[in-house]
């Protein structure tokens, strides 16, 4: 193995520190050295979403960052969200409306309607597909994740 | 893009029909549904074994070439290598992969196909060698170091060529390239064609496409220390893979374990057949440790599906009546692998005349190898084929005779009292209602009133269309002779607590089923869902079954749970009769209790009653006997394999249909067509669930729609796939569509215990149809005939053209 460095970072409110392979994606570190696995891969190519974490309240596609990138960072996965173990109104929204089929594309859906409301407390059908727009899902054919997401708006309200 | 209250007024209808009371027809969530949403469900790639090692696979960068050598030497001593597999030593290994469904069984051609090419390759992509090594990383990186002296040979990439006088034979000891022919024949066509009042000749393409869930394939193999073999996959029918792996490794089918973890969608992909599920077994025994090969999204998209070209002849009367279709398919299949995608073909054919009662019919199709990558299932299993041809044919004739497009498939469609109708390949469809189905849709879309926004815009040169297609999904089936069966098992057990577990045969590759079991063994048993549990995809502890596709879960899976279940109610039943002193037949199963009927406070909570008959069955004299568990298997009716006098089989229980209206407006100056409004009404009979029916329709017609507007696997004149990323391969993204219009109509059908039709195929080919023809109406004032699929940009702006030079006549 190449040189390997040490990364420090705050993962789901926890600080954590992990040997790496400086030549690790951000997304192969998260679930494999994290052990967060619900963090997918479905592209590598910064297509699909399913690899999409929050990096200092921004959120980005994991598969697009080298690990060493997020040294000093804090990092909210999909096993962050819920709030002391109870599912956030986003989450309880995607359960009720069936926001998903297989789930694989859930990060990046939940985390692109997490960052839409936050700018948007009621958004439009419009707004809401258009923020979900850079994340495939293969299965839903999209209707009930914008329905999860404007009845999860609604419920903030 | 449609105000949310028009959608909310689309599901309004939907609601009117749910049944009222119980589980079964009521709009139940996911029953795991937390495990998903905070990242606990466990999928292929999330399965880490103690000193797990990681395969990647070398491919041919050629797509018809010999193999003269391979060194695999400086790779072997590479960093962190383990193992190294080539061609050359695959036999000593493995034997053939069997196919999922051999062509050789219906007649036709087959061939070998090893994990590893031995001395060829047939397409880009192929695998030669693999490494194992300590991480993927490493593992990659010395596939570089393998040197493979090719002989390259002219691939043969398109069907006609492939069929041409001297062609090259690419299979070697095949004496051409198709794989095999398969006619359809009812009545004299020439003969109804020179009859018919008008004739139309055309032809009709649909390019390569792939059906790509966005988990990609995963295989891991472990032989364990007596010598057992355990394997992980994301695959979608486990005990037919054990059977497959048993005779491809030679191996014990008792010694094999099949293990599917949640699946991230299957959609065909997934079914078997594969060349890296046997190669993971073989390199794990090869290096005594676990193995993982996970797919990367170039691999995935080597799997094609669907390319096909119809050249056809409809004839017809003045009254709009088709009399008589010939039909001469032509399928490029590419390397015929061992996976069940070359079996698309046959459906797309044997799927004529559709809903329609078409009199006389003369449809065959040729199977063809070429260089291009394999096939495997795409979700819909080659009915888009039928779909999109027949439907394009239907809206022909009307254009033809100036007719409504609506009146034509009124006039053709088979009437709701002629059901079960027998079709011209033998088919039996079961029962429906059409015309209603149509009468629905034209409401849902105020289907007048569209005409008249259409001709407004075509005043302002603004070209609006609108396609209306039927779509008939066959479901659930049963090939005699190989590994498609149309029945399924369950098992259901309740513990002395009284909870309840489901173990079924059939898998989930997403899309609930799991939680439509519980929903009907809920109700059979009278407990509530949260004391109930599913496992599925674990060929040691579930019983045999053979897993996802057909739209075949509940019908076989669905209705097995209910058998097994009606068992373990009816003990409980006879142990609280005998507890509450009452009748077995008074006693009502509901809410976690036992109670007799109309007598509410002579209940018991049904796990007591369990209890006591695991814990008290040799004091209470005439308490049913223990265990709670009953294993069943459902065997739906209306198969049949006992060849007719024509040879015809009947393969499929059920028929589910829809009606689908799309509204679009086409750009001419950029070919870009940007969907309006989407409506569908569908029947799948009963539904289990109508929240899951629903999604499901909404992700199939979503994908079809893609499938038909911007997805295509291309390739450049060497065979070098030009569609190798999401970049490429386009799928359609949230912005792409707009919400859809969903309208249930029920026919349940007499041949399933439940009266379900199947669900989850119905809206691909639906998709892919409809959009064909709503491009083709928009620019009918052009003079444009649709004649392929996908209709992208720069298809339908060629599709312009060709209307310009023939003079604006199509
Ligand atoms: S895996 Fe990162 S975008 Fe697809
Ligand atoms: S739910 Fe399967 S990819 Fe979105």
């Amino acid at each position: 193995m190449t040189n390997s460095i040490r990364l420090n970072l705050t993962v789901n409110g926890e600080a954590r520190s992990v040997e790496i392979d400086p030549r690790r994606l951000l997304v192969e570190v998260i679930r494999e050295e994290l052990e967060l696995p619900g963090t997918h891969i479905g592209c590598l190519t910064g297509d699909c979403g399913a690899c999409t974490v929050e990096r200092d309240g921004q959120i980005i596609k994991s598969c697009l960052a080298l690990a060493a990138s997020a040294e000093g960072s804090e990092i909210t996965t999909i096993e962050g969200l819920a709030e002391n173990g109870e599912l956030s109104t986003l989450q309880q929204a995607f359960w009720d409306e069936y926001g998903f089929q297989c789930g694989y594309c859930l990060p990046g859906m939940l985390f692109s309607a997490k960052d839409l409301l936050a700018q948007n407390a009621s958004p439009s059908e419009d707004e809401i597909r258009h923020a979900i727009n850079g994340n495939l899902c293969r299965c839903t054919g999209y209707d009930t994740i914008v329905k999860s997401i404007a009845e999860a708006a609604a419920r903030t309200a | 893009m449609l105000a949310s209250t028009e959608l909310q007024e689309g599901r309004a209808i939907a609601a009117t029909e749910a049944p009222a009371g119980g589980y079964v027809g009521a709009r139940e969530t996911k029953h795991n549904g937390d495990l998903f949403l905070t990242g606990r469900a466990a999928y292929f790639n999330d399965i880490v074994l103690p000193k797990m090692s990681h395969a990647a696979v070398l491919r041919s960068p050629h797509a018809h070439a010999r193999i003269k050598s391979i060194d695999a030497s400086a790779a072997e001593a590479s960093a962190g290598v383990l193992a190294t597999l080539t061609g050359a030593q695959i036999k000593e290994h493995t034997g053939p992969i069997p196919f999922f469904i051999d062509p050789a069984v219906f007649g036709g051609k087959t061939r070998d196909n090893f994990p590893l090419a031995v001395d060829k390759v047939l397409m880009t992509g192929q695998p030669v060698a693999a490494v194992v090594a300590e991480t993927a990383a490493d593992a990659e990186a010395a596939l570089d170091l393998i040197k493979v002296d090719y002989d390259v040979l002219e691939p043969i990439l398109e069907a006609d060529d492939a069929l041409k006088d001297g062609a090259p034979i690419i299979n070697d000891g095949w004496d051409d390239n198709v794989v095999i022919t398969l006619p359809f024949v009812e009545g004299d066509a020439e003969a109804a064609l020179a009859e018919a009042d008008h004739v139309i000749e055309d032809t009709f393409e649909m390019h390569r496409l792939s059906t790509q869930p966005i988990e990609p394939r995963g295989n891991m193999a472990v032989w364990e220390k007596d010598g057992s073999l355990t394997f992980y996959g994301s695959i979608q029918n486990p005990h037919p893979l054990r059977l497959h792996l048993s005779q491809a490794l030679g191996v014990s089918e008792s010694a094999i374990r099949v293990i599917a973890p949640f699946v991230g969608g299957g959609l065909g992909l997934k079914m078997h057949g594969h060349p890296e599920e046997a190669l993971v077994c073989v390199l794990a025994k090869i290096v005594g440790r676990p193995v993982k090969w996970l797919e990367d999204r170039r691999e995935t998209l080597l799997i094609g599906g669907i390319e096909q070209t119809h050249r056809f002849k409809v004839g017809f009367n003045n009254d709009g009546q088709i009399v008589a279709i010939h039909n001469r398919i032509v399928a490029n299949v590419g390397m015929l692998g061992s996976a069940p995608g070359w079996g698309m073909a046959f459906l797309s054919a044997l799927g004529f005349p559709s809903g329609y009662k078409v009199p006389v019919t003369d449809v065959s199709v040729q199977v063809v190898s070429t260089n291009k990558g394999i096939w495997n299932a795409t979700r819909g299993y080659g009915k888009q084929g039928t779909n999109v041809v027949i439907e394009r044919m239907v809206d022909l004739v009307a254009r033809h005779l100036g007719m409504d497009r609506i009146e034509v498939r009124r006039k053709n469609m088979i009437e709701k009292d002629e059901f079960p109708y027998a079709t011209n390949s033998g088919l039996n469809i079961d029962s429906g209602d059409y015309h209603a189905a149509l009468d629905k849709l034209e409401e849902l879309l105020d289907y007048e009133g569209l005409k008249r926004e259409q001709a407004k815009l075509r005043e302002e040169g603004r070209y609006l269309g609108i396609g209306i297609t039927f779509e008939l999904t066959p479901e659930s089936a049963d090939i005699p002779g190989t590994i498609v069966g149309g029945f399924d098992s369950a098992q259901v057990k309740m513990d002395p607590s009284g909870n309840v577990t489901i173990l079924s045969g059939v898998t989930t590759p997403g899309s609930g089923n799991d939680t439509g079991l519980a929903q009907i063994v809920a109700d059979e048993v009278g407990v509530t869902i949260d004391r109930i549990s599913v496992i599925q995809g674990d060929t040691d502890t579930c019983p045999y079954g053979f897993g996802n596709y057909s739209g075949r879960s509940i019908v076989s899976g669905g209705n097995s749970a209910v058998l097994a279940a009606r068992d373990i109610g009816e003990k409980i039943r006879g142990g609280a009769a005998l507890l509450l002193e009452a009748g077995d037949e008074d006693i009502e199963l509901i809410d976690n209790l036992a109670r007799v009927a109309g007598a509410p406070d002579r209940a018991i909570p049904i796990a007591a009653v369990a209890e006591t008959i695991y814990t008290l069955n040799f004091a209470i004299p005439g308490i049913p006997e223990p265990p709670l568990e009953s294993t069943r298997v459902y065997k739906p009716d209306n198969i049949r394999h006992t060849p007719d006098e024509k040879g015809r089989i009947q393969p499929y229980p059920t028929y589910s249909y829809a009606m689908h209206g799309v509204v679009v407006e086409v750009d001419p100056e950029t070919g870009a067509v940007d969907i309006k409004r989407i409506g569908i009404v569908h029947d799948c009979g009963t539904m289990i669930n109508p929240l899951f029916i629903e999604g499901q329709m909404a992700g199939a017609m979503v994908m079809g729609l893609g499938n038909g507007m911007s997805e295509e696997l291309k390739y450049d004149e060497k065979g070098t796939p030009l569609s190798t990323r999401f970049k490429a391969y386009l799928m359609p993204r949230a912005g792409d569509v707009p919400a859809v219009e969903l309208v249930h109509q029920i026919t349940p059908s007499p041949f399933t215990l439940l009266g379900t039709k199947g669900a989850g195929e119905a809206g691909v080919g639906g998709g892919m149809s409809v959009i064909a023809n709503a491009v083709d109406d928009a620019l009918a004032p052009l003079g444009v005939t649709i004649r392929e699929l996908p209709v992208s940009p720069p298809n339908v702006l060629k599709a312009i053209d060709e209307a310009g030079s023939n003079g604006g006549r199509g």
